[in-house]
């Protein structure tokens, strides 16, 4: 719940400014440089006399106080997550300016003699999200003891879910616009639903079970981690089906490394093949990658690259569409993950593993295992349509500002998600413990048929 | 937390399927199968363009 505080309390303060008082103005963005001192910039004109540097610090400021109040609020220690915060927080950030550079970031020829470069790796300014997560896995990887002393300010989870509740209300504004995408969104989240839970969690369970021998204890948690939502739908499997808390554990180190592959593999794979067809690419981003920090990072990447490539053929797709439908996608699978979670519970107990006197399946594990983002998510969604629909179009015009602002934040979040996931990223884990048998299930299911079935329907 | 070691676990015997989970895998599968065709028939009304 602490994601959908923080969540809603930035969307709150962006809709303050529909009332005159420009509460998000502040915050520190980043456009694309050759000369660094004169990248950083405030959301808003109206606060520029802070400059680039003072934002980035306000912005920092606000950041860490209001993260190190939730690690309060989870009873860890503060002053440890403050210093370590500081250190992600600079490299991520860092990070991202980096990723800004022209040479990185410029699109067009058009953009390259605007910045007075000769070439570019035209990846726009979102490439800022690969750089994050490559300094992430070098540190993951090659400075192990640094990966470790981070840890603590190292909250993917955290920080995709502030990300999508605030991207609820970003995906409402686009959509306002353009009401047939919501329909067709409708229309492939619950292909999404289908595919995850109905057709790959039977086939990589019976891969588990049939092909690679494994127990029901691992293969049911693992076939909700290849399948559904990654370490979420793992862990709660492995609660519904009353396994050893360490087996969900090490499905899910399983699933965070594989994502990261994906992360890197799938959005070139789209951008090569899928260029024309960027919201089914944005789709498949959505159904094939596991985990919502790395689906949605997946979706951002996808976005940057297509973009990129569509620019260089003088076509300019909408900003933000791509990485909506990836978004609402996901949120779709997440949805299910109590109800299948119950279901489980109930065969596992009553049918499967039935045991006198210990407790049965409740409905109530339906609630108790869903996942509370996405009511932040439904409610800024919500809440941002009415207001873009029933509206002015003076007040619909300030709406999207101020969606704008708060959207400055939701990159921020992001950015934060990427090095999260990097630094969490250490492949060596594959082998240790015996997970290489394990792994090979995954693979199999994984690059087998879940990425080329998710890309065949999308 | 102890880890469980995962070779020593591959070693035991291999669990047969029972027949619940060949039910739960079986229509599962099925119902899937069927409602994405539905759904494929529905996407040709209202394309994702």
């Amino acid at each position: 719940m602490l994601a959908v505080a923080i969540g809603l309390g930035v969307f709150a303060l962006a809709l303050v400014s529909l009332f005159g008082a420009d509460a998000l103005g502040w915050v520190a963005t980043t456009s694309v440089w050759t000369n660094p001192t004169t990248a950083l910039t405030t959301a808003s004109k109206a606060y520029a006399g802070l400059g680039g540097l003072g934002a980035l610090v306000l912005t920092y400021v606000a950041l860490t106080a209001v993260l190190s109040a939730a690690t309060y609020a989870l009873g860890d220690d503060v002053r440890k997550f403050a210093i370590r915060f500081t250190v992600a927080f600079a490299i991520a950030y860092g990070a991202w300016f980096l990723g800004s550079w022209a040479y990185l970031a410029a699109v067009t020829p058009a953009d390259q003699a605007k910045f007075g470069v000769s070439w570019s790796l035209k990846l726009t300014n979102e490439g800022g999200y690969i750089v994050a997560l490559v300094a992430g896995l070098v540190i993951a990887n090659v400075f192990p003891a640094f990966a470790e002393w981070l840890k603590s300010a190292i909250r993917p989870e955290l920080y995709i879910k502030v990300a999508i509740v605030i991207l609820g209300a970003f995906i409402a504004v686009t959509m306002a616009g353009k009401l047939t995408l919501a329909s067709s969104l409708m229309l492939r989240g619950l292909a999404a639903i289908v595919e995850a839970y109905l057709i790959y969690w039977p086939v990589v369970y019976l891969i588990a079970r049939k092909g690679f021998g494994f127990s029901r204890e691992w293969s049911a948690p693992l076939a909700s981690g290849v399948s559904i939502c990654g370490v979420a739908a793992a862990i709660a499997t492995g609660g519904a089906i009353r396994a050893r808390p360490q087996v969900p554990v090490l499905v899910s180190s399983l699933v965070v490394i594989f994502a990261v592959v994906e992360v890197l593999i799938l959005p070139v794979i789209a951008q090569t093949f899928m260029s024309h067809e960027p919201l089914v690419a944005a789709a498949w981003m959505g159904l094939a990658v596991k985990t919502d920090g790395a689906a949605v990072a997946a979706g951002g990447i996808t976005q940057s690259l297509i973009q990129a490539k569509a620019a260089a053929e003088g076509i300019n797709y909408q900003p933000g569409w791509m990485l909506s439908v990836t978004a609402t996608v996901k949120v779709f699978i997440d949805v299910f993950i109590g109800v299948w979670a119950f279901i489980l519970a109930y065969i596992w107990t009553n049918h499967v593993n039935p045991r006198p006197g210990a407790p049965k399946a409740k409905l109530a594990e339906i609630w108790e295992r869903f996942p509370k983002f996405i009511l932040g998510f439904v409610a800024t969604f919500l809440i941002a349509l009415a207001l873009a629909l029933g509206t002015d179009a003076g007040t619909s015009g300030k709406l999207a500002t101020a969606i704008g602002e708060a959207n400055v934040w939701r990159v921020i979040f992001f950015v934060l998600t990427f090095f999260s996931i990097g630094v969490l990223s250490d492949f060596r884990r594959l082998w240790q413990d015996g997970l290489g048998k394990l792994a090979a299930v995954y693979v199999v299911s994984l690059f087998g048929f879940v990425v080329w079935v998710g890309f065949v329907i999308s | 937390m102890a880890t469980p070691d995962l070779r020593d676990e591959l070693k035991a015997p291999v669990e047969p399927l029972l027949p619940i989970e060949k039910k739960l895998i079986g229509w599962s599968f099925g119902i899937g199968i069927a409602l994405l065709v539905l759904l494929v028939l529905l996407n040709r009304i209202i394309p994702l363009t």
